[in-house]
């Protein structure tokens, strides 16, 4: 079967200028992200996971290397025609939710939705659909601090997909949750990429990890291993 | 949800903080309303006063303004007043003597009092609010503060002794029968005033004073300028001025004083404006680094989270602004009063007067903080590298 490219990172290198000497965070890397893939990084801490997965949310860019999303050089994109493309294809997962305080739950998964102009009644069944997709729907009115550590983030995760991305990006979605608020995250990011959405995970939880179908080991900036199961 | 509603809720997040900086503003807003009010009040409130008089040149000697003016006498006043009043720029004219005197009430008490003899003329320099105009040479009007400390009221007979051009002290007292209370337009606040025709004043003056004044007031026939002109050149001895003329001398000297210190206060209370919002906001968007670096990442792009910043600056200093205008007005009010206190200020002048312009200019130099406020916090959100932040935010 012939599986669209989303992302295609080629030799990536990502250096930091420190006062002691640059540090080079993530060496080399090549990599290719497809509709509906399920990809787990995983290594330890200060390995390069999250710089890498900066770079393929289109953050932050490389030293060296191309990056291209879609076909296109991220490199080349202006700064607001990033901001465009992160809004209207990617969709971040954080470890720690940053879900705005002041707004419901209902109001955080709305904002990317009127950041991206959808018109107010497709705003509202999105919503909607979302919060109940994420197990929500009679919380929509709470705030986050109304909301339990797993609650908060699946109402990140419904924040994440409000404008349908083609890849979702999580950068250690368990690391502040129990085992077992943490094992209902991962069903619920293993139901979003049933559904058609790349995920790329970053995480030092094997259980989180082992349900990836591939999974990519990092060390030093570098990838070790990579499994495709 | 837009960049003002976002930043509504962002105020409201964080009560305190947002009510500090409403709060300051409306303080400093308040001060620079009082300054805007105070830099043009003394003009407009002259040149109010002038107008309500009536009368739109004022001929003297020696240019003395209006208020007593007392440098210089004109002699033959009734042939000069008669001169001025046919020329055909002027409408009608009245002559104008001023002395000072001491005056004694029906019970004995007394009080130095400023005395006006006004030539005849249909329409007096005064308006009477308690029984009835000065007739003959036997009548005065004294005003409400003359009234009250030597007890007279309208029908009480006073005894003045005047201190003329020359016969000080050697003067009688004379009786008077107080006619009726009233308002003079350039009384001091608290100075007893008194006044009746000029022979009424002849008479307290010894008769020796005759056909002697100290300043004409003239109404034009609607061009003042012109009239004030012609006087001049009519009578070459005398200076006219105008109302016009009045006020563009108060604004050239005295009135500097005032406009320097209000600009002064005004820059200082901009500044501390500017430095407290600046302050209030960069500390607010340093606690939302991670969330705001969040939003980028989801796709806000930095036009969007500056407006966010700049919403919220505009809303503190609206609301501040708005708030500001009645605590303002307010200290207006207190500061006039204090202001008027001072020696040798007409009572019905104010140095505080409320213009439309000064709003128009409060609003435009509140708009112009909130914006210069927020470009430094606005700075910081613009620039903010996602991926660092967020990278420290989980590490932090």
């Amino acid at each position: 079967m012939s599986v669209e490219t989303i992302v295609d990172a080629q030799n990536v290198s990502r250096v930091f200028a420190m006062p002691a000497g640059p540090v080079t965070a993530v060496r080399d890397v090549s990599l290719r992200i497809a509709a509906g893939d399920h990809l787990a990084v995983r290594g330890p801490s200060g390995c390069g996971k999250s710089t890498l997965l900066h770079m393929l949310g289109c953050v932050d860019a490389p030293s060296s290397g191309t990056l291209r999303f879609d076909g296109r050089d991220v490199a080349a994109l202006s700064d607001s025609a990033r901001s465009l493309l992160r809004l209207r294809q990617i969709g971040f997962v954080f470890q720690r939710f940053f879900l705005l305080p002041m707004l419901t739950a209902w109001e955080n998964v709305e904002l990317p939705l009127s950041e991206a102009r959808v018109p107010r009644d497709e705003r509202r069944a999105r919503t909607r659909e979302l919060l109940e997709y994420v197990g929500l729907g009679s919380r929509a009115d709470h705030r986050p601090s109304q909301l339990s550590g797993g609650e908060m983030q699946r109402v990140a995760i419904a924040r994440a997909l409000a404008n349908r991305p083609r890849l979702l990006l999580a950068d250690e979605p368990t690391g502040e949750l129990d085992a077992a608020t943490g094992a209902q995250i991962a069903a619920l990011l293993d139901r979003v990429n049933a559904d058609g959405t790349a995920l790329v995970i970053v995480t030092h939880d094997p259980s989180l990890a082992d349900r990836a179908r591939r999974v990519l080991a990092m060390r030093d900036g570098r990838v070790e291993q990579d499994i495709t199961r | 949800m837009n960049a003002v509603g976002f930043a509504w809720r962002s105020l409201v997040r964080q009560p305190a903080r947002a009510s500090l900086g409403i709060l300051g503003v409306a303080a400093v807003g308040a001060l620079l309303f009082d300054m805007l009010l105070l830099s043009q009040g003394l003009i407009l409130s002259m040149s109010d006063l002038l107008e309500r008089t009536g009368w739109d040149v004022r001929v003297s000697l020696d240019e003395s303004g209006p208020g007593r003016g007392r440098s210089g006498v004109i002699n033959q006043v009734s042939d000069v007043l008669a001169d001025i009043a046919a020329l055909p720029e002027v409408r009608s004219a009245i002559a104008i003597r001023f002395a000072d005197a001491r005056v004694e009430g029906p019970g004995g008490e007394a009080a130095f009092a400023f005395v006006q003899g006004v030539s005849d003329s249909a329409r007096m320099p005064w308006t009477v609010t308690r029984g009835r105009d000065a007739a003959g040479t036997d009548q005065l009007v004294i005003n409400d503060a003359l009234a009250t400390t030597i007890g007279a009221e309208p029908g009480a007979t006073i005894t003045m002794r005047p201190s003329c051009e020359g016969d000080s002290d050697a003067l009688p007292p004379v009786s008077f029968q107080v006619a009726g209370i009233a308002d003079f337009p350039f009384q001091e606040t608290g100075e007893g005033t008194a006044a009746g025709s000029l022979a009424a004043l002849s008479r307290a003056c010894g008769g020796n004073q005759d056909d002697k004044a100290h300043m004409l007031l003239v109404t034009s026939t609607g061009d003042a300028d012109a009239a004030a002109a012609m006087i001049r050149r009519h009578r070459p001895g005398l200076a006219a001025i105008s109302n016009d003329d009045v006020v563009g001398r108060v604004q050239q000297s005295g009135f500097t004083y005032f406009r320097q210190i209000s600009t002064v206060l005004t820059t200082v209370t901009l500044a501390f404006a500017v430095l407290l919002i600046t302050v209030l906001l960069t500390v607010s968007v340093n606690q939302r680094l991670g969330e705001i670096a969040a939003l980028r990442a989801l796709g806000f792009s930095r036009r969007r989270v500056a407006a966010d910043v700049l919403s919220e600056s505009m809303l503190i200093v609206g609301i501040g602004g708005l708030l500001s205008l009645p605590i303002g007005l307010a200290l207006a009010a207190m500061l006039d009063r204090i202001l008027k206190g001072m020696p040798g200020i007409p009572e019905a002048l104010h140095f505080f007067v409320f213009d439309p312009s000064a709003l128009l200019i409060h609003a435009a130099l509140m708009t112009a903080t909130a914006l210069v406020a927020a470009l430094y916090p606005v700075r910081i959100v613009a620039r903010l590298p996602i991926a660092a932040t967020l990278r420290s935010e989980v590490i932090g």
